[in-house]
Formats: structure tokens, sequence, C-alpha cells
């Protein structure tokens, strides 16, 4: 075996952890989306029968509708925010 | 790195055979569920039988989209030929993640567009008189959750086409960075894509069935639907920007 010097080792493994970091980010992103995306879509769906049934509520419903989603969309900016980080702030 | 255009080669096949075969099994799904709706929705109404036809047959055609594009994604990737002149490992990667993602990709939307066409023909057979409605609606639903699945395509044909052949200073740490970040942007839009299509589809299915129950409240649910759709939307979207950061802005 060919021996490596010190220096050629570090930048490798410097490589080796960044490349890391961008596939730990693709699969945060990836993961961390499909939660949300079901959570709210089921959210929607119900609003939408909801809206149907009683639409004298129709504000009321609207109003628990976007609430209800931008709290289950929170976990979805979270795994943004770790994947941006993951892309620009390590290494 | 005498056998990089073999890797390559390798690469692309394989991408191929896992794209088309993971964007099959959920086209085949959701075509599935919507002629099992529309044959209960038959055995109820059989009256009904043009409405419920030719809503079956759109229905399975917009939920096969995520199939149809990772078929031509296979093509491109079997039959490409792109590699000319200097090459370097990282393409192989490009090729494997532009299979990957368009694969993942059709999962969400197929399942999506599955349900909301099902619960159209449901809602048909309930109610044949607001066959038109429900149809145009399911059409909306499925569009709205297929765009998830054109944003893999978008991503995947960027991977192939406009991912540099050759990168300057090829050490082995920078090729090991691009590689992984292609491949991580491919999982990142794949995997992110999920969430969006099935949860739209679900908005959509919904509204057919309230549509095809209070078709009075029309208005009222199709606003609802937009709104929704739009939000759920939104977690695809961060996806395809990280995979963008990932294929463009890093290593």
């Amino acid at each position: 075996m060919e021996t490596i010097d010190a220096t050629a080792m570090e930048l490798l493994a410097n490589g080796i952890m960044k490349a890391s970091a961008f596939l730990g980010a693709g699969i945060c992103m990836g993961i961390g989306a499909l939660g949300p995306g079901v959570g709210e879509g089921f959210v929607g769906g119900k609003a939408c029968e909801g809206i149907a049934r009683s639409p004298e509520n129709q504000s009321l419903i609207m109003r628990t509708m976007l609430v209800g989603q931008a709290v289950s969309e929170s976990t979805g900016i979270y795994s943004l925010v770790i994947a941006l980080l993951l892309i620009f702030a390590t290494g | 790195m005498t056998m990089t255009a073999e890797i390559i080669q390798i690469c692309s096949f394989l991408g191929a055979g896992i794209g088309v075969g993971i964007a099959s099994v959920t086209s085949g799904v959701g075509t599935g569920i919507i002629a099992d709706q529309a044959n209960i929705a038959l055995m109820k109404q059989p009256k009904a039988y043009d409405k419920l036809f030719s809503t079956m047959l759109i229905g399975q055609a917009a939920t096969g989209t995520g199939g149809i594009f990772s078929l031509v994604v296979a093509l491109l990737l079997l039959f490409g030929g792109f590699e000319q002149g200097v090459v370097h490992i990282h393409r192989a990667a490009a090729m494997l993640a532009a299979g990957l993602a368009v694969g993942l990709g059709a999962v969400g939307p197929a399942l999506g567009a599955g349900y909301s066409g099902g619960e159209a023909c449901r809602s048909i057979g309930r109610m044949p008189r607001q066959g038109n409605i429900i149809m145009g609606n399911m059409l909306i639903g499925q569009a709205l959750s297929q765009s998830s699945s054109i944003f893999a395509l978008v991503v995947s044909l960027l991977l192939i086409f406009s991912t540099p052949m050759a990168i300057e200073d090829p050490t082995a740490a920078r090729l090991i960075q691009k590689f992984i970040a292609y491949l991580g942007s491919g999982l990142a839009i794949g995997l992110g894509t999920l969430g969006p299509g099935a949860g739209i589809g679900f908005v959509a299915g919904k509204a057919n069935d309230a549509i095809g129950r209070f078709p009075r409240e029309r208005a009222k649910v199709i606003r609802t639907m937009f709104l929704g759709a739009a939000v759920s939307e939104s977690t695809a979207i961060y996806a395809l920007v990280v995979s963008f950061l990932l294929i463009f802005a890093v290593g």
C-alpha cells in the first residue's frame, strides 16, 4: 500500500465530511417534507368537508385550517433550516 | 480512474431501472383505486355508466403521469450517450440521482391523484347529475397533486443535462463532495414530494366528496381546496430549493 501524506489525508477527510453533510441535507429535507405534506393535506381535506357540511361557519373553519396547517408546517421549516445549515455551515 | 465511463454507464442503467420500478408501484396502485371505486359506483348506479367510464379513464390518465415521466427519464438514461470528452466520476451520481428523483417523486402524487379520482367516482355514483362539476374538480385536484412530480422531473432533467461533465481541479475530496451532493439532491426532491403529493390528493378527494354531497356550496369548497393544497405544496417547494442548492451551489 502506498503511503498518503498528512495534508492529502486531511483534505480527503474534509471532503468526506462535507459530502456526508450534503447527503444528510438531502435526506433531511426529503423525509422532513413527508410528514407536513401529508398532515396539511389531511387538514385541508377535512376543512373542505366541514365547510360543505356547515357553510355558515366558513370563516371559522378556514381560520382553524390555516392555524393547523401553520403548526403542521413548522417541522417542514425545521428540516429546511437543518438542511441549509448542513449545506452552508458545516465542514 | 480508467473505468469512469463504464461506471457512469452502470449508474445510468441502475438509475433507469430503479426509477421506473419505484414509479410504477404507486401509478399502478392509484389507477387501481380509481377503477375499484368506479366499479363499486357502477354497481349502485348502472345508469351513470358514461360519466363514470369517462371519469375513470381521465382520472387514470392523470394518475399515470408520474409513471410516464419516469419512463421518459429512463429512456433518456438508457439511450443518452451524453458523456463526451473528459468525464469525471461525479456524472455517475447525477445519472443515478436522476432516476431516483423521478422514481421516488412519482410515488406521492400518484397515490394522491388516485385517491382524488376514486373519491370523484364514488361521488358521481352517489350524485350522477353533478358529474361534470365533480370531474372538473377532480382534474384540478389531480393537476395540483401532480405538480410535485413535475418538480421531480425538472430536477432529474437538470441532473442529466446541466451538470458539468468534468470539474476543475478534480481532487478525490471534490469528486466525493459532488458525487454525494447530487445523490442528496435526488433524494431530497424524490422523498420531499411524497408527502405533498399524497396530501394534496387527500384535499382534492375530500373536496370531490363534499361537492357531490352539497353541490350548492361548491364555490366555498373549491376555494378551501385551493388554499389547503397551496399550503401543503410548500414543503415540496422547500425540497426543490434544497435540491437546487445541492446541484448548483455546493461542492
